[in-house]
């Protein structure tokens, strides 16, 4: 016990850098406070998202009780807790146990395999406690508070606290255990693990089209049946839901009536759990510590003959495409970079349209759409361009462009290339893959709204064009605090407050810019709001441009 | 071609400083060794020399140029290679070797030619294609020097070369910084090997404790030393 606990803290403990956080203080208060101060301003920032999803809920649960359904209330959390905890579980997983080289540090050590697999497996569910803390306490409290419920509810919800990560948890990591040591998929780790990604993604996408379907049949059948239906019996939704989540009916029979079967139910809870956890060592032991120590299978390339490596070497090319290329194929070929930096551009036009389509529109309702946007196109012009540059803001491709180097940083800082190569190759990436998320929302648009030569014209340069500051505002970020020292790839975007920060900056920034450009070019000339969006967007892109190319030959020098 | 003058760098705690107020010059044609205990500021001089690092003051100045003020000409006059060259591991060496010449602006010819020349010098041809995840320690080393090699530098800037490399490489890698000179260029590098520093420098610096204690060719070092012995006695109790 005490060696788990022991590298329990030590996975902890590297996770979080505490102990240079601690060393900083002391021999280096510069990089000290550079740690401090977003551990601070990062969860007030956030203060009041979480009383709007506070808010939320209390209004969830006074909505239920009218209808005579807050037995379903505590399910409800419980599964968006569940699919919060697979969708990063994923990331984590492997994070922990395929990503960090500590393994083949220890694995030599005379330390019991299982105690290694165990105590990863507590480092993520130490995260996973606090994320549930966050998410799914308020609505034990919130339910706890409105049902009158006293202290053997408080207890038994203590203890269900404690068992809503594992069970996800231990089945995630069986999985990606189970597929990770599979003979055929030698080489391929890294496309599994994009993946694996995607499927998190899928996921939730089905829930969103299977709620949507329910909708939509919703509408077919008689809505007073329905409502009769749920009034007379409280446990109606809770059964449909525990259809699809039977753990969710455990958490409900133990919390939502405390009667002397809640013991039970929550003694079973725990069982299951426990039953899990023992399943995710045992296979742990089976196949986690055999696949590292198989040996890393990386995919070779093919010999080259010399006209080949001629050809590879090709022509002479110019420092900014030097520094294109280079750094998209990082981003292309990291699995934690494609999937954090350029998938977004496929998942939220992809998001966007499926939602859509559930709205069922009618031949009139195209009519209307399409007319809407004949009287006013200024705004369906503005909203397109809103949206491409929300997805310029998100993609944080020059917030970590630095950042996803890491130690190989040295290489990029050493040669001689100038800022303005520098900046151009980098934020030509950002460009680039922003280009792909627009030409997927285009098309889908297309469906909708047949938009006119001019409006594409416009909506894809201007949409380019004005998150051109937002992406240099990212590197000036990432040129001012790069995150160079991780030993695992996930900490260079995961634990990076630069995309926090430029995502935050710039949503303010062109929430501002268009709204005075929109309503400019609404109420007195379109073209006056199109040309005081494209003046702004244009001195804001050649300041930031200015200050890039003046520092940061300068900062390349202090980044260590 | 190189001259350190008056360079001291701290890092966090101003007290204490990395590398304190030191001056020397690598003439061209020379292989300049640079010996020193652990943390007597050996990587920390070399990383100020190429613009990884900023000194807190002194100049450095390369082929004639400043590397504080002209970074991007002086970067221009050298190539370096760390002790642990940590190189982009999801690229393929040849796509990392056509970086190098493109940053560089190594001409097509040259280019072909000399990637060619040091692939095979280095025995690295057939894994050229892989990415470089796949290599070993040594093999990243290899490819780092092979990158570091293309343009021909003026100034090549080795920290502990021969650690990792097989025999053969750390023999050829000998060779080439011996040729390299003899055409006028300059080769600085550390080391802890003091009978490699002994063999084929021209001359040597030794630091401790972030001062420069002695410079000088061999026979100039012994006869500060009033002792005709090696590199590695002179050193042990110089350093002492």
């Amino acid at each position: 016990m005490k060696e788990i606990m022991g590298l329990t803290k030590l996975f902890i403990n590297e996770s979080w850098g505490f102990s240079k956080f601690l060393y900083n203080r002391t021999n280096n208060k510069k990089a000290f406070y550079k740690q401090l101060v977003p551990m601070i301003i990062v969860p007030i920032a956030l203060i009041p998202a979480f009383f709007m999803y506070v808010s939320f809920n209390i209004a969830l649960y006074a909505g239920l009780r009218m209808i005579n359904q807050t037995s379903v209330f505590l399910s409800v959390g419980y599964i968006l807790t569940i699919a919060l905890i697979i969708i990063f579980g994923i990331m984590y997983i492997l994070s922990e146990f395929y990503f960090s080289k500590n393994i083949e540090e220890l694995i030599p050590l005379p330390i019991l395999p299982r105690n290694i697999i165990i105590a990863k497996f507590l480092s993520i569910l130490v995260f996973e406690y606090a994320f549930t803390a966050l998410i799914f306490v308020p609505s034990l409290i919130i339910y706890g508070v409105g049902e009158g419920m006293g202290f053997v509810y408080a207890c038994l919800s203590l203890l269900m606290f404690l068992t809503v990560p594992v069970l996800p948890l231990a089945l995630l990591t069986v999985l990606i255990m189970l597929i990770m040591q599979s003979a055929s998929i030698k080489g391929r780790q890294d496309m599994l693990r994009i993946i694996f990604a995607f499927l998190g993604i899928a996921l939730i996408m089905s829930v969103q089209v299977w709620f949507g379907n329910q909708m939509g049949n919703a509408n077919n059948v008689d809505f007073q049946n329905l409502m009769n239906n749920l009034l007379k019996n409280n446990e109606s939704l809770l059964n449909t839901i525990g259809y699809f989540v039977p753990t969710s009916l455990l958490l409900a029979w133990t919390l939502n009536k405390i009667t002397f079967m809640s013991l039970v139910w929550a003694a079973s809870s725990v069982a299951i759990n426990i039953i899990a956890f023992a399943l995710m060592v045992l296979v742990g032991k089976r196949f986690y510590i055999k696949s590292i120590v198989r040996g890393k299978i990386i995919k070779k390339g093919k010999r080259l003959s010399q006209i080949e490596t001629q050809k590879a070497l090709g022509k002479k090319s110019h420092g900014v495409m030097a520094i294109f290329f280079m750094d998209l194929r990082l981003l292309l070929r990291t699995p934690i970079y494609f999937f954090n930096n350029v998938s977004v551009f496929i998942i939220a036009p992809a998001c966007l349209l499926i939602s859509l389509s559930f709205i069922k529109l009618t031949p009139e309702d195209f009519n209307s759409i399409r007319n809407f946007y004949t009287e006013m196109p200024i705004l369906v012009n503005f909203m397109l361009i809103a949206f491409f540059i929300f997805l310029g803001a998100t993609s944080a491709a020059t917030a970590t462009t630095f950042s996803r180097e890491g130690k190989a940083s040295w290489l990029t800082r050493m040669i001689p290339v100038s800022s303005k190569d520098q900046i151009i190759g980098r934020t030509g990436v950002a460009v680039i893959i922003e280009s792909l998320g627009i030409i997927f929302t285009l098309v889908g648009v297309y469906f909708y709204i047949p938009l006119t030569l001019l409006s594409l014209v416009l909506t894809v340069v201007l949409g380019i064009f004005g998150s051109l500051p937002i992406l240099l505002f990212g590197l000036f970020m990432d040129m001012n605090r790069p995150l160079l020292d991780w030993d695992n790839p996930q900490k260079a975007v995961k634990n990076n407050m630069n995309v926090v920060i430029t995502l935050f900056v710039g949503i303010a920034y062109i929430g501002l810019l268009l709204a005075v450009s929109g309503l400019l070019g609404y109420f007195i000339n379109p073209w006056l709001g199109y040309g005081l969006f494209s003046v702004i967007s244009g001195i804001m892109t050649l300041t930031f441009y200015k200050i890039i190319d003046r520092r940061l030959a300068v900062k390349l020098l202090n980044f260590e | 071609m190189l001259k350190l003058e008056q360079v001291s760098k701290t890092y966090g705690n101003k007290s204490e400083k990395a590398v304190d107020n030191i001056s020397f010059q690598v003439y061209p044609g020379e292989i300049f060794g640079f010996v020193g205990p652990n943390g007597a500021g050996k990587t920390t001089t070399i990383k100020m020399i190429v613009s990884l690092l900023a000194p807190n003051s002194g100049k450095i100045i390369i082929n004639g140029i400043d590397n504080q003020e002209n970074i991007l000409e002086a970067k221009k006059q050298f190539s370096y290679v760390p002790d642990n060259p940590e190189l982009f591991e999801k690229i393929k060496g040849i796509e990392y070797l056509k970086f190098m010449a493109d940053v560089y602006e190594v001409p097509v010819a040259a280019r072909q030619q000399l990637i060619e020349k040091y692939l095979d010098v280095f025995e690295i041809k057939e894994v050229v294609n892989d990415p470089i995840g796949s290599y070993s320690h040594g093999m990243k080393q290899k490819l780092a020097l092979v990158g570091a090699l293309i343009h021909d530098p003026q100034l090549f800037v080795l920290d502990e070369p021969m650690v990792g490399l097989d025999p053969k490489a750390s023999f050829e890698l000998k060779k080439i910084m011996r040729e390299h000179c003899d055409r006028g260029r300059s080769v600085f590098f550390s080391t802890h090997v003091l009978d490699v520093a002994e063999k084929i420098c021209d001359r040597i610096a030794i630091i401790k404790k972030g001062k420069i204690i002695e410079v000088g060719t061999m026979a100039e070092i012994r006869e500060k030393a009033g002792s005709q012995e090696s590199l590695e006695n002179i050193f042990l109790e110089l350093t002492e």
